[in-house]
């Protein structure tokens, strides 16, 4: 008899004994679980690393510069820019209080607006409310991956990108007229049709008026335009032409005399009226990225791209043009009165079309019939 | 055209309307009820640049009740007054806001300060009021006006009032 | 939402939370662009000034009919005053009487300044707005310098004025006059002269000068039309000084539409009052007379007034102001005030008016008349 009578079924001593090395055997079977986990983890950030390494400076240009931050500070920079302008213009100064000059107005303005509640009004169609803003801003922020700051910093250079940036401008109104309907407003909804017949009537002249830079350079895509430019700025021989795009560029963007669609004193914001919050930020944020899609494109397909001054570096010189563009878009798109919606189509079919047909024609005809243009122009690409 | 002129061609119409001395570039036709809509013809006849300036009420107190028309022409320098007494709970006067449109608004605003009725506006709806208004014909003087939270705002009760003016309350 | 709105009626509120909607609101009826019913809706504003003028003395109602209408304190308070001095038989002395002028036709001026720079923002040049509204600084500071306050000024009184002018309020205003005189030829120029303006207010807004003063529209919007109605010189006020300058109606002839006048002539037609107003005021204020600003009896006599009833009209800024005061024996209250503001029938003739414009030319319209809702709401 073993401890004082009582008959187990295991030995009792001997399973204290063994519990130490029980415990090991969990211990151990826990390390063995975790390490394989750490491993693969590991495993897995080795390969990201290799990727990243790969792709490295794709990804450099894709997300530091010129790519999202670049251009998403550019925004911000441009909004500052227009308020500052827009104060001095109209007799006051803007913002000057966050930061020396109001620098910092428009972080504190962003993290405000990120920070308030978003109302949704009962009459709206919840999730594609909630879709569009974000679609709006993807739609205007990718086709800064075609833009030429130089020729080295590009993120990406295909065959027809002058086409798809249009395509992607499209989705622009297209996104409008859906946020003034599922805003479910009257206001919205006559906004957003506003938008819609602006993108009608001035998509065409648009088109037109970028064929005939394309036209000269024998290429379609923005990069192509550009470097085609070494010699000979196009402004000097598609002045009309520059215009007619500026002037569609500003319809298309939706700014005085030509913003209808977000007329302040007749249907309050028009289809951007009933998005709060972070919504509203977006929406805003594409506006002006639309505008500085804009302005670069301009000045990569008529002034040249990076060809200027020598003895800066390129990309300096794109973005002082760039610059010298957005201040012209600022001070022209605050000297007029508004026009009406249907004065706008008026103005855009009866005179934008016609003028920037008869520039391409013009220079079509001159490249044929001037002896000597063609060398001097180094048409079909440089 | 003289502001005696018009008030001699209107008497000899209507011998029921009477009028005061002319005063200046004034006249005063006191003018009953029912011949409203006459005079104010002869009116938009004889004065063809007619400017409707007012239509108001007085309330005189025990059920009497004044409109004032007031009509202004520029070409003639003349400053024409119309005088019309009615009675009762809810008087009632022809409109004549088809020859004047520009009555139309004060003729309503007047109905709905005073009460009274104006035969033939298109639209007596309340111009002014809020719907949620308490009581109604705020204009008339046994319109209580509500004093109730005077001493929560701590201004002087005693205001200086004559005793005509003075509501209770 | 299941209607289409492109052919049927759709029902729209135009404020009152409309950023164009300063205290008013109007029902659109509209199909497609085009507005084919519209319904004003007022009383956003009502503050039943008639009824408080009843329970406040002689001295008090002035500051009440003010605050109707801040832009023009001096020509707002004057109906009441005048009725007031009517009926008490005061007698205004003769600096009172000129120096009430000059202070109303700087009203006048300062009110219309308001009202252009509002009218161009609200057209889309955000520029517009604040340009004008500089200039009237100078006139407010002149105002703030004569009566201690900017806008709600109190300056009038029953028998006379309460302040007297300085050498520092003359000069001042003669500084603000010079300030005005020299920007705005440039700014008429650059409105007037626009192309998309003149696209935004040419045949908008078009009636003749017999349906305007059958609606009960008056001042600029009548003289824009090329009638010559105007209270100054139509029925010359022995209380006011108008006849001792030598000065003209101003009236606008158009060319498009003779006999009636659009958005462009009422714009054409208010620059042109302001320049007669500087006029005026630089003929007026070399000839102030020395003396009293004020009926010595002023005080005792309208602490209780007679029986009677008086009617004091004045040419405000947007037209005829008015106000008829009936007054029992010994009252120290009103037992009658009805003020008559001129953008009751501005407001009202919208209903005739809009009708077949589009919805953008509402505000064009509306705005180009010049309302003020305190007028209309009291």
């Amino acid at each position: 008899m073993i401890g004082g009578g009582i008959l187990l079924q295991i030995d009792f001593i001997a399973w204290l004994r063994g519990i130490p090395d029980w415990l090991y055997e969990v211990i151990r079977w826990v390390y063995g679980i975790l390490y394989a986990l750490f491993t693969w983890v590991w495993g897995l950030f080795v390969w990201i690393w290799a990727v990243v390494m790969d792709s490295f400076w794709f990804l450099f240009k894709a997300i530091l510069f010129p790519g999202l931050i670049f251009v998403v500070l550019g925004i911000i920079f441009a909004v500052w820019f227009t308020r500052k302008t827009w104060g001095r213009v109209q007799a006051r100064r803007g913002p000057y209080h966050m930061g020396k000059y109001g620098g910092l107005q428009l972080f504190a303005d962003a993290i405000k607006l990120v920070a308030k509640e978003t109302i949704i009004p009962d009459n709206a169609k919840r999730w594609m409310y909630r879709v569009l803003p974000s679609l709006l801003l993807i739609a205007v922020l990718i086709p800064f991956a075609f833009i030429p700051w130089d020729n080295n910093w590009f993120i990406a250079d295909l065959s027809v990108s002058l086409v798809l940036t249009f395509a992607f401008l499209t989705v622009v109104p297209v996104v409008s007229v859906l946020a003034g309907w599922t805003s479910g407003s009257k206001y919205t909804l006559i906004g957003g049709f506003r938008a819609a017949n602006n993108q009608f009537a001035a998509e065409i002249p648009l088109i037109i008026s970028s064929v005939g830079p394309a036209m000269l350079a024998g290429s379609l895509s923005v990069m192509g335009i550009s470097q085609a430019q070494a010699n000979f700025w196009y402004i000097f021989l598609l002045p009309v032409n520059f215009v007619t795009f500026m002037v569609s560029a500003t319809v298309i963007v939706g700014l005085v005399p030509f913003d209808a669609p977000v007329a302040d004193s007749e249907i309050l914001f028009g289809w951007r009226t009933e998005f709060t919050g972070i919504y509203f930020t977006m929406t805003y944020f594409a506006e002006f990225a639309k505008q500085m899609l804009f302005c670069a494109l301009m000045v990569a397909m008529f002034f040249g791209g990076s060809y200027g001054l020598p003895f800066i570096p390129p990309v300096l010189n794109f973005i002082i043009k760039f610059l010298v563009m957005l201040f012209f878009f600022v001070i022209v798109t605050s000297s007029f009165f508004r026009l009406r919606q249907d004065q706008v189509a008026h103005f855009c079919w009866r005179w934008l079309l016609p003028l920037s047909l008869l520039n391409v024609v013009g220079a079509m005809l001159a490249i044929v019939y001037i002896p000597g243009l063609a060398e001097l122009l180094q048409l079909g690409g440089g | 055209m003289s502001p005696s002129t018009l008030a001699h061609y209107v008497i000899d119409r209507h011998p029921d309307v009477s009028s005061k001395e002319p005063e200046g570039n004034r006249i005063e036709l006191i003018v009953p009820a029912e011949r409203v809509r006459d005079v104010v013809g002869i009116i938009s006849e004889l004065v063809p640049d007619a400017f409707p300036e007012s239509v108001f009420g007085v309330d005189l107190g025990n059920d009497k009740y004044e409109v004032m028309y007031f009509f202004w022409s520029h070409s003639n320098l003349m400053l024409c007054q119309l005088r019309v007494a009615l009675e009762g709970d809810s008087p009632e006067v022809d409109s004549v806001c088809d020859m004047f449109p520009g009555m139309e608004w004060h003729e309503r605003e007047t109905h709905e300060m005073f009460g009274i009725g104006f035969r033939g506006n298109p639209d007596l709806r309340l111009l002014l009021l809020p719907d949620e208004l308490q009581g109604k014909y705020p204009l008339r003087k046994s319109f209580k006006t509500d004093r109730s939270r005077l001493a929560e705002s701590g201004l002087a009760e005693s205001r200086p009032t004559s005793k005509e003016s003075e509501t209770s309350g | 939402m299941s209607v289409n709105i492109l052919d049927e009626a759709v029902e729209v509120w135009f404020g009152p939370q409309h950023v164009s909607a300063h205290g008013w609101a109007t029902k659109l009826t509209i199909v497609g662009d085009f507005i084919v019913e519209c319904d004003p809706n007022a009383g956003y504003f009502h503050r039943s000034a008639e009824k408080c003028l009843e329970f406040r003395d002689f001295r008090q109602g002035a500051l009440i009919m003010e605050r109707l209408c801040m832009l023009e304190a001096f020509l707002a308070e004057y109906p009441y005053v005048k009725a007031v001095e009517k009926i008490a038989a005061l007698e205004v002395p003769e600096r009172a009487k000129v120096m009430r002028t000059i202070m109303m036709e700087a009203s006048r001026i300062h009110s219309l300044q308001f009202w252009w720079g509002q009218f161009a923002a609200e057209l889309g040049l955000f520029a517009m707005l604040l340009w004008p509204w500089v200039d009237r600084e100078y006139f407010l500071d002149s105002f703030e310098e004569l009566t201690g306050s900017r806008h709600a000024v109190s300056y009038n009184t029953p028998g006379g004025v309460k302040y007297d002018f300085t050498e520092k309020s003359v000069k001042m205003l003669l500084r603000a006059l010079d300030r005005i005189e020299e920007r705005i030829p440039t700014f008429r120029d650059m409105i007037l002269k626009s192309p998309t303006f003149k696209l935004r207010t040419r045949n908008v807004g078009t009636f003749t000068a017999e349906q305007g003063l059958k609606w009960g529209l008056s001042g600029p919007n009548i003289k824009a039309c090329g009638i010559p109605m105007d209270l100054r010189k139509d029925d010359p006020d022995p209380d006011l000084a108008y006849n001792m300058c030598d000065w003209e109606v101003p009236i606008t002839h158009s060319e498009k539409h003779p006999g009636g006048s659009d958005a462009y002539d009422r714009m054409v037609q208010r620059f042109k009052e302001i320049e007669t107003s500087i006029s005026i005021i630089r003929q007026l204020l070399p000839q102030v007379p020395e003396g009293p600003i004020v009926d010595p009896k002023a005080r005792t006599k309208t602490n209780r007034l007679p029986a009677g009833e008086a009617y004091g009209r004045v040419e405000g800024t947007r037209g005829i102001t008015t106000l008829w005061l009936k007054t029992t024996d010994k009252a120290q209250t009103p037992y009658r005030a009805k003020i008559r503001g001129p953008c009751f029938s501005s407001y009202y003739s919208l209903k005739h008016l809009v009708p077949g414009s589009t919805f953008a030319d509402f505000i064009v319209i509306f705005g180009s008349l010049d309302p003020y809702p305190g007028w209309w709401d009291r």
